[in-house]
């Protein structure tokens, strides 16, 4: 486990990319990261990943923000216990807008929640096996395999098209 | 157009600076002082530093207001709005029109603090439990100001933000020494996962989809500081929308006035091509036919109305003291982005930049108008008087445009004005040349 | 079905001629204006979709604008509809016999009778021009030559002068047609449905009137899209994607229709001007109107609101019609809870019924006979091999 042997491969486009980690399905090999300058369908389609749960963190948000925005204005409207002006103390029309607002407001902090704890960003350990073209021209996978199989590995890699090292 | 040009044309923006760029910040950091100063004096010596009075009450604070919330909401049309429509054009300027957005906002934010005049007791706004029993009146439209101005301050800074955690990225990874850890830090170790990714590009979605009625909300509440009042100028069913298409004119126009000296500073043009000039101008003749269309029924309605206080409140503004004012409004806000009818004038860069200019004229003072206007001269002649802005209050209006021109000059040099990751999607998915 | 259609016109034009006839001219001449007013705004509407993606250059939609096209075939009937309100002007304009509140001015029969005739025959004399040059330039262009299956004329060979001048005319059309749309609607709105009520104003009610005919017409355009989608699949040009994009325009135009709406009623609201707030205490306070303004407001956002949400939804087309029916229903309504108060202002009770229905009925005859013969003969609309429909 631990002697466990790193390989990062670049390819320059994603089509090699996916097909490489369609080729890894069955192998002894483990993948351990993809990185990727842009959002790739392909590489997503390769990886069979589900759909992104990070809906229910905004709805949630917002369904808080709502019932808050409408709550807060109700609850301050009747703490004022004299009655001034024409309108009635606790009016829906006007507090429709505070929960509107609030419904945006929290729903927009259940997306950036949801978007920190699913990707559990902020997270600095990824960059210690990283290579920085991954960021700019470069798709890279980060495969692992016992020891002695590197050299198996970076021979794969090549021959799908990609440059492989040893990390 | 490559990922390598494409990094390669935004990071050599972000090198450092010849001596005129900083020559400019600092010119910029002085009108931000005298206006910082004029502020100050205010404080000290009291709102009636400011021209208003009674009756007109709001004053430039008020039309400044208005004015910076307008010009933010273009910014969110565009990296909002346009990308729920899939517009691809609007990939290279969203980045700088986001931007625009978020200082826009936070200097707006100013104005109703500095029309306070007692400074110190902004927090009486805010909804807190207080010994004086005290909460704000949630059916007051200042309050609903509050609310929305703050919210759309966050979600702006948020998307953003969020907008920009790729492009954090790859700076990082192109840099070196004190600039490589500080981008480390605010690329939150962002590596391009595909966990990351997946979730990203959702809450991208998420974000596009909840600042769309942001946007038409926030201005319709700004709106509604005035159409909730009775007087006349102000009463309008119409103000919300109107105010909205005014506001994304502005920020059109705005666009336009930072994007074209940016683009050839920076040599963008191979990026922010005269295609989507062209398409910015184009979108400026629509949401200057909805403010003409504006125009036109708010007087014929004056009209129809048989109330002699709106046809004089309506008959004043034409033809009254305020009457240069509104020639410019009209002239600038609406004949003006005619002329981008003609093909020629579209793909021109100076008429491009000149015309932008002039919208951004005419939006100023049809808030004027309203603002100004319809205060000046409602439903008692006796009561009606005249306003014009003090010294402090041209020093506030210098100060709040130095500002925004001082905090956009910072970021040009030290955050990617252009989105490197939109851009590479848009070539990956086979644009090429945005169209 | 040709048959259905003309027998529901007749059914509708008998109910017509009969009521007007008896005790009640005035329910008919009511019935009536509503249906006018719906069935033109769902032309209308439904046709500014082709406008619009025209001038946008939208690619993604145009098998849906090719439906939306032939909803031009409604426009003449619209304006033969529109002349013989005059016939029965005593009881659709309140302020002839009564007091027009100082308006005389611009409400007067004839003059209201010009300009409104005037800016019906301009809106749809542009559109027809829009649709008479986007035609040529769907034959005469490069991308028409290519799988076409069924030619009603010979292909010429693309002339790019010509390409020229019909894209430029196209264009013309279709941004006047966008700017008459906006004019023409919202005189239509002031005259025929505001000024019923001549005391009350509210400036927004012209945008407020259009923002609706586009909700309405892109409700009716995937209904019919669904129908030709649902008869003929894939060969029909027609994709889950598009019903997709075209249910979440709807959507968004449900959300503005709600958003133009709550406009109106918190400056009104707030305000408390007795001028204006007694039009909307009649109508969403005041019994028998206000449980009418809850249906609407249910059938038409509510509803479509918490629905469209979902994306499965949008792309199933026999939901999308029941949707959509009743988007029309809520917004059929509306008409009737904005003109009913003001040509039945004591009225204890709604004034529906059936005979109601049974003139809408002649409408929506009409209606789907404009449609249906606009279809079967541009056949290149919808490219298809077979050119009967169910």
């Amino acid at each position: 486990m631990s002697a466990d042997k790193h390989v990062m491969a670049l390819f320059e486009n994603d089509v090699r990319a996916a097909s490489a980690i369609e080729g890894m399905a069955g192998s002894p090999w483990k993948l351990e990261r993809v990185h990727s300058p842009i959002p790739s369908d392909k590489i997503l389609h390769a990886l069979k990943t589900k759909k992104s749960k990070l809906g229910y963190f905004t709805l949630a948000g917002g369904i808080i923000g709502f019932f808050s925005g409408i709550g807060l204005s109700i609850y301050t409207a009747t703490e004022w216990h004299l009655i001034i002006s024409g309108k009635p103390v606790v009016a829906l029309i006007p507090f429709l807008i505070v929960g509107f607002e609030f419904t945006i407001l929290f729903a927009v902090f259940g997306n950036v929640l949801g978007l920190l704890f699913q990707t559990n960003l902020p997270e600095f350990k990824s960059l210690r096996a990283y290579d920085e073209r991954c960021s700019g021209e470069h798709f890279g996978l980060l495969a692992s395999c016992a020891e002695g199989e590197e050299k198996r590995l970076v021979a794969y890699f090549q021959e799908k098209g990609g440059e492989a090292r040893l990390i | 157009m490559t990922y390598g040009q494409i990094e390669q044309t935004v990071l050599q923006t972000l090198r450092p600076a010849p001596f005129r760029y900083w020559a400019t910040v600092v010119l910029m950091f002085l009108g931000l002082l005298t206006g910082a100063a004029c502020w100050a004096y205010q404080i000290a010596v009291g709102i009636g530093a400011g021209g208003q009075n009674i009756p007109v009450a709001w004053g430039t604070y008020l039309i400044n207001f208005v004015f910076w919330v307008g010009i933010a909401h273009s910014g969110t049309l565009i990296s909002a709005i346009l990308y729920l429509f899939r517009a691809g054009w609007r990939t290279p300027i969203a980045r700088a029109a986001e931007t625009m957005t978020v200082f826009a906002v936070c200097i707006a934010g100013l104005f109703p603090f500095i029309h306070l005049g007692r400074a110190w007791m902004v927090y009486y706004i805010l909804p807190y439990p207080n010994e004086r029993t005290l909460w704000p009146n949630f059916q007051s439209p200042l309050v609903f100001d509050m609310v929305a101005i703050s919210t759309y301050l966050t979600v702006s800074s948020l998307f953003w933000y969020t907008g920009m955690l790729p492009d954090l990225a790859t700076i990082r990874d192109r840099a070196t020494g004190l600039r490589k850890k500080i981008y480390q830090i605010i690329s939150l170790g962002w590596t391009g996962r595909y966990e990351q990714w997946r979730h990203y590009s959702r809450a991208y979605l998420f974000f596009a989809a909840l600042a769309t009625p942001l946007v038409v909300s926030v201005h319709s509440v700004v709106s509604w500081d005035f159409a909730l009042g009775i007087m006349p100028g102000y009463h309008s069913t119409i103000f919300a929308p109107y105010f909205v298409a005014g506001a994304i004119h502005s920020g059109l126009a705005m666009v336009l006035t930072l994007i074209i000296p940016l683009r050839s500073i920076f040599h963008y043009e191979a990026f922010i091509t005269k295609d989507i000039l062209d398409n910015v101008a184009k979108t400026i003749i629509l949401t200057g036919l909805i403010v003409g269309y504006a125009y036109i029924v708010e007087y014929f309605l004056a009209w129809y109305s048989n109330n002699i206080v709106e046809q004089e409140s309506f008959r004043w503004r034409a033809v009254g003291h305020y009457s240069l004012e509104f020639w410019i409004m009209v002239i600038c806000n609406t004949v003006v982005p005619l002329l981008f009818f003609f093909r020629k004038v579209r793909r021109s860069i100076p008429w491009l930049f000149t015309i932008s200019v002039l919208i951004n004229i005419g939006m100023w003072y049809e808030r004027f108008v309203i603002i100004i206007g319809s205060a000046a001269h409602d439903f008692m002649p006796n009561a009606w008087g005249l306003y014009s802005p003090s010294l402090i209050e041209y020093g506030i209006l210098l100060g709040s445009f130095c500002m925004f021109f001082f905090l956009f000059l910072l970021f040009v040099k030290h955050l990617p004005s252009v989105s490197i990751t939109e851009l590479k999607e848009g070539v990956h998915q086979g644009e090429g040349h945005v169209r | 079905m040709i048959r259905l259609f003309s027998a529901f016109v007749l059914v509708g034009l008998g109910t017509f001629l009969f009521q007007i006839a008896g005790q009640h001219p005035e329910k008919a001449w009511q019935a009536y204006l509503v249906n006018f007013l719906l069935w033109s705004a769902v032309a209308q509407g439904a046709f500014l979709f082709s406008v619009v993606l025209h001038i946008t250059k939208a690619r993604w939609g145009k098998p849906l604008q090719a439906v939306a096209e032939s909803f031009a075939a409604f426009f003449p009937l619209s304006f033969l509809l529109f002349l013989v309100l005059f016939l029965g002007p005593e009881h659709v304009f309140p302020w002839l016999n009564g007091d027009a509140h100082g308006r005389a001015d611009w409400l007067n029969l004839p003059f209201l009778f010009g300009r409104d005739t005037a800016g019906l025959a301009l809106l749809y004399g542009l559109g027809l021009a829009y649709l008479y040059n986007a035609l040529r330039l769907k034959r005469i262009s490069p991308e028409a030559s290519a799988g076409e299956t069924s030619a009603s004329e010979t292909r010429s060979v693309p002339d790019s002068k010509q390409l020229e001048i019909y894209k430029k005319r196209t264009n013309v059309f279709a941004v006047l047609y966008i700017m008459a749309f906006a004019f023409v609607l919202t005189l239509v709105a002031f005259d025929l449905v505001m000024s019923m009520q001549p005391l009350w104003m509210s400036t927004l009610f012209g945008a407020y009137a259009f923002v609706k005919a586009f909700y309405l017409g892109l409700a009716a355009l995937i209904v019919v899209a669904s129908l030709i989608y649902i008869s003929r699949g894939n060969a029909s040009g027609l994709t889950p994607s598009q019903f997709h994009d075209a249910g979440k325009l709807l959507f968004a135009f449900g959300l503005l229709w709600a958003d133009f709406f709550y406009c109106q009623l918190v400056v009104i609201w707030y305000g408390n001007i007795p001028e204006e707030t007694s039009y909307v205490i009649q109508r969403t306070m005041m019994l028998p109107w206000n449980r009418l303004a809850w249906t609407v407001f249910i059938l038409t956002f509510v509803i479509p609101f918490l629905i469209l949400i979902n994306k499965q939804v949008k792309t199933k087309p026999r939901f999308m019609i029941g949707l959509c029916s009743l988007v029309f229903v809520g917004i059929w309504l509306e008409h009737l809870l904005l003109v009913g108060p003001a040509l039945h202002p004591k009225a204890l009770s709604l004034p529906l019924e059936a005979t109601d229905g049974l003139i809408t009925l002649g409408f929506f005859g009409l209606m789907a006979l404009a449609v249906r013969w606009a279809l079967s003969r541009f056949t290149d609309w919808i490219p298809v091999r077979h050119q009967e429909v169910k």
